[in-house]
């Protein structure tokens, strides 16, 4: 298969690369997107699923994403138009969008259904469009991490989508959980703080 | 878990026969997964109980007089 079209939209503000980008789709079967930011990779990401392009994202890690639009059967780039508004939230909650897990319940009232809540959650979370970028867990949360954990499956399933996830060494080993820990990475109050400082929006269930 | 499996869902009158069901089939071996009534189905308990469509009977048949179960529907 050809490299189609190279947009490179470094540097630019939103929305020029999705503009850039699906112009260029408009014009090939396949497009290769780069971008600088992670807002920018996002937006583009959602222009080509809501239009019906097949969508493979990469991180070289030199601060630049790129991302590979080809059209799919039926793709239809009109249907992607909304996306092309969405920008001024957008721009405005610059950072990752993180959720904090800080108890294996959700609410307060009874355990049993706070537990159940919470499953749902992380079941629905999965289904969004929009995933997070991380999954915090501290404190009573790091019991959702854990092999036996009822919500394995669905962490499981965000963790392949990319979503990456940091589980609290000191609370698994405060509960004798370090072994048991079977998604995400564990990881220290450093890089907890630094990543729920320099979210863009912080979601707690 | 392949997309291609089939699934059904129990539906419940309330939150806590769902709870309890699940405690029964935990109990029974027999997997299951509590998921949030799918839009497209009306209930008014708001989870239901997931099941892969061969243990249907089995599931039907651990729960049967221990929990009032409002309807079984395949899942799209």
């Amino acid at each position: 298969m050809s490299e189609g079209e190279i947009v490179d939209a470094r540097g630019l503000g939103c929305p020029q690369p999705v503009i850039l980008a699906k112009r260029a789709l408009e014009r090939e079967a396949s497009v290769l997107v780069i971008v600088d930011n992670a807002i920018a990779r996002e937006n583009v990401r959602r222009l080509g699923v809501s239009s019906g392009c097949d969508v493979q994202t990469a991180d070289p890690g030199d601060g630049t994403f790129r991302i590979r639009l080809t059209k799919r059967p039926g793709a239809d780039l009109s249907r992607a138009e909304a996306d092309l508004t969405s920008c001024g939230s957008e721009a405005a909650a610059s950072g990752p969008f993180v959720v904090v897990l800080s108890s294996d319940r959700m609410g307060r009232g009874d355990d049993e259904l706070g537990g159940l809540l919470v499953r749902a959650f992380l079941h629905v979370l999965g289904e969004q469009e929009r995933k997070p970028d991380a999954i915090i867990f501290y404190n009573g949360g790091v019991r959702l991490a854990v092999k036996d954990s009822p919500a394995l499956e669905d962490l499981e399933a965000l963790a392949a989508a990319g979503v990456e996830m940091l589980v609290c060494g000191t609370c698994t080993n405060y509960f004798n959980l370090t072994a048991d820990v079977a998604v995400g990475t564990i990881s220290n109050m450093y890089d907890i703080a630094a990543l729920m400082s320099r979210a863009g929006r912080l979601v707690q269930p | 878990m392949t997309p291609e499996e089939s699934y059904g869902v129990l539906l419940f009158q309330s939150v806590s026969y769902a709870i309890k069901a699940e405690k029964i089939l935990l109990a029974a071996g027999l997997p299951h997964k509590l998921i949030p009534v799918p839009r497209h189905i009306s209930s008014d308990c708001g989870v239901c109980l997931r099941f892969r469509s061969e243990l249907r009977e089995r599931i039907l048949a651990a729960l049967d007089g221990q929990v009032e179960i409002d309807a079984v529907h395949p899942l799209k």
